[in-house]
């Protein structure tokens, strides 16, 4: 028997995000400025979730979004930097001013955590960030690493422990309404956090039939046995972008960049974009029909 | 007819496409590493994969690409993947150069890329490793490139992201890393390696115009020398006319001066 409508996951980003508890260790899907989940983390944002803990690699629009609000308390991170543009500004500052704190991976030694709890194992041998200030300075995660050795053949390796994030919140390009998702390019590290994760979060461009779905099933990042709640929002990750749906809004991000250098005028910004709108309509509606359409991606180009 | 008329970057650029060989398998990133290796797989490398930490493997490009996540890198690449498999690759001994850059670099080509300061409330908050300590642990050789200011090349970096000789002769060999480490610093103003016995950097060339004490004047370290220190082989004009309507025509890495 095929699922039917009953069986459905699609839900709104306020649904959706309400079910995140204030605490939560969170994992967040994007790769410089692709495949964000902008919306689903202004929709954090609003809602004033607090004392977040962010599980991260590179995603820095989650990291510098939810450090300059004050949502988050702590972060994993290998590396945050807005591409093309410069430093994490509000992560930066808020970590030279001591309000949050960080514990720094490389990108290979973090995923190998997610990887790690992704499998099903408590640990994961890695050849990675040994002789190095990334294990020899510890700051909130006392089980960061163990030196162990091969039971077979001896040689050494660093240990990760298996982390299991509350919640990951992914933005991918489309899905069925059981959540069935499918990312068209590159692919980050989304299948590592959404395999690692207690419940996924996940936002797409298009709904699409679970018969179109089947007709391309190589694109199929995450199957959708592994998706708790479904979400559409057309341009969700704005500005940042989708490969094939629209080009990443470098206008944009230079106004968010330059507005993230000081709290003041970062205030500002968030009271435009995100308290001061309702939902991501209202956000969708300032940026305005004309900017998202010279967005849009050329078919043949894919962006 | 010598070619007088180039940049340090172009020179630069030209210094770095020689360490890329024909046939070799090379993790890169934006920047002047992705202008050297366009450069050495139009010339004398053109059997060359390069690939992106961000998974994407094999890129021809229509346009420059400004970032590893880029569109215009996925819109025509042999394959496009995730990050955990691209640095699998590494960790899978399938890698044979990996480029880096660096915010400071030590005399045992040790780089620091995430804190000025303490670590806990730092003075200034940098990146972080990213990539960059899984290639440099893992890569067979790596290449770094740098601007040349004492500021950048300390005696000693506040924090080691990333591994060069660490602490010297067996260093890596005691961290069990399996990459053998940085062996040519590309900067401004010379080509550097590193020395068999002491790990140390040396001088191998220097740029036109540039003397040993410019270069040792803009380090935090002693500088050893090679045997015999020559000029780093200027442009030639093909590859200047490569460099500049074909692979960067808009100058976005490399400028005209």
């Amino acid at each position: 028997m095929q699922p039917s409508s009953q069986h459905s996951k699609v839900t709104s980003a306020r649904e959706a995000v309400a079910s995140i508890p204030d605490g939560s260790n969170l994992t967040c899907g994007g790769f410089a400025h692709s495949l964000t989940p902008i919306a689903l983390v202004h929709e954090l944002i609003r809602q004033g979730k607090k004392d977040l803990d962010l599980t991260s690699m590179g995603e820095c629009w989650a990291a510098d979004l939810l450090t300059g609000a004050g949502l988050l308390r702590r972060a994993r991170l290998s590396n945050y930097m807005f591409e093309g543009f410069g430093r994490c500004m509000n992560f930066s500052r808020a970590v030279q001013e001591g309000r949050i704190e960080v514990e720094d991976y490389s990108h290979f030694g973090i995923t190998s955590r997610l990887q790690a709890a992704a499998m099903g194992v408590s640990y994961m041998p890695t050849k990675v960030m040994a002789g190095t200030d990334i294990l020899n300075i510890k700051s909130f995660d006392d089980d960061k690493y163990k030196m162990t050795e091969c039971p077979f053949t001896a040689e050494p390796y660093v240990a990760v422990r298996a982390i299991q994030p509350d919640v990951a919140m992914i933005h991918a390009s489309r899905a069925d309404t059981f959540g069935n998702a499918q990312v068209f390019g590159a692919t980050s590290i989304i299948e590592e956090q959404a395999r690692a994760a207690k419940r996924v979060i996940l936002s797409v461009e298009e709904i699409v039939p679970s018969s179109e779905i089947a007709r391309r099933p190589e694109l199929t990042l995450l199957p959708g046995f592994m998706v708790d709640m479904v979400v559409k929002i057309p341009f969700g990750a704005h500005p940042g972008g989708m490969f094939r749906y629209y080009n990443y809004d470098d206008e944009h991000i230079g106004q968010y960049w330059t507005a993230s250098k000081q709290a003041d005028t970062f205030e500002q910004y968030l009271a435009e974009f995100v308290y001061g709108v309702e939902d991501r309509w209202g956000y969708l509606d300032k940026i305005g029909a004309r900017r998202l359409m010279q967005l849009r991606a050329d078919p043949g180009l894919g962006y | 007819m010598p070619v007088t008329d180039f940049t340090r970057e172009e020179l630069m650029a030209v210094a770095a496409s020689k360490e890329i060989h024909d046939g070799e398998v090379a993790i890169i990133g934006t920047g002047l590493p992705m202008i050297a290796s366009y450069l050495a797989k139009r010339t004398h490398a053109p059997t060359v994969s390069l690939f992106f930490e961000s998974g994407i493997i094999d890129a021809f490009p229509r346009e420059l690409a400004t970032g590893v996540g880029d569109f215009r890198l996925m819109s025509n690449c042999i394959k496009a993947a995730g990050l955990y498999y691209a640095l699998s690759l590494l960790q899978g001994g399938r890698v044979d150069l990996g480029f880096l850059g660096a915010a400071e670099i030590d005399g045992y080509g040790n780089i620091n890329s995430t804190v000025i300061g303490d670590y806990i409330k730092p003075k200034v908050r940098v990146p972080g490793s990213g990539g960059a300590n899984d290639i440099a642990s893992l890569a067979k050789r790596v290449v770094i490139i740098a601007a040349h200011t004492k500021r950048r090349f300390p005696e000693k970096c506040q924090y080691i992201t990333t591994p060069g000789y660490l602490d010297g002769p067996g260093g890596r060999e005691r961290a069990g890393l399996r990459g053998n480490g940085p062996v040519r610093v590309v900067t401004n103003l010379a080509v550097m390696g590193f020395d068999d016995q002491t790990k140390r950097m040396k001088v191998e060339s220097l740029h036109p115009g540039v003397t040993l004490d410019d270069v040792q004047e803009n380090t935090g370290f002693e500088l050893l020398t090679a045997d015999v220190v020559g000029e780093t082989p200027i442009p030639t004009v093909e590859q200047l006319r490569l460099l500049r309507e074909e692979i960067d025509p808009d100058g976005i890495y490399i400028s005209r001066g």
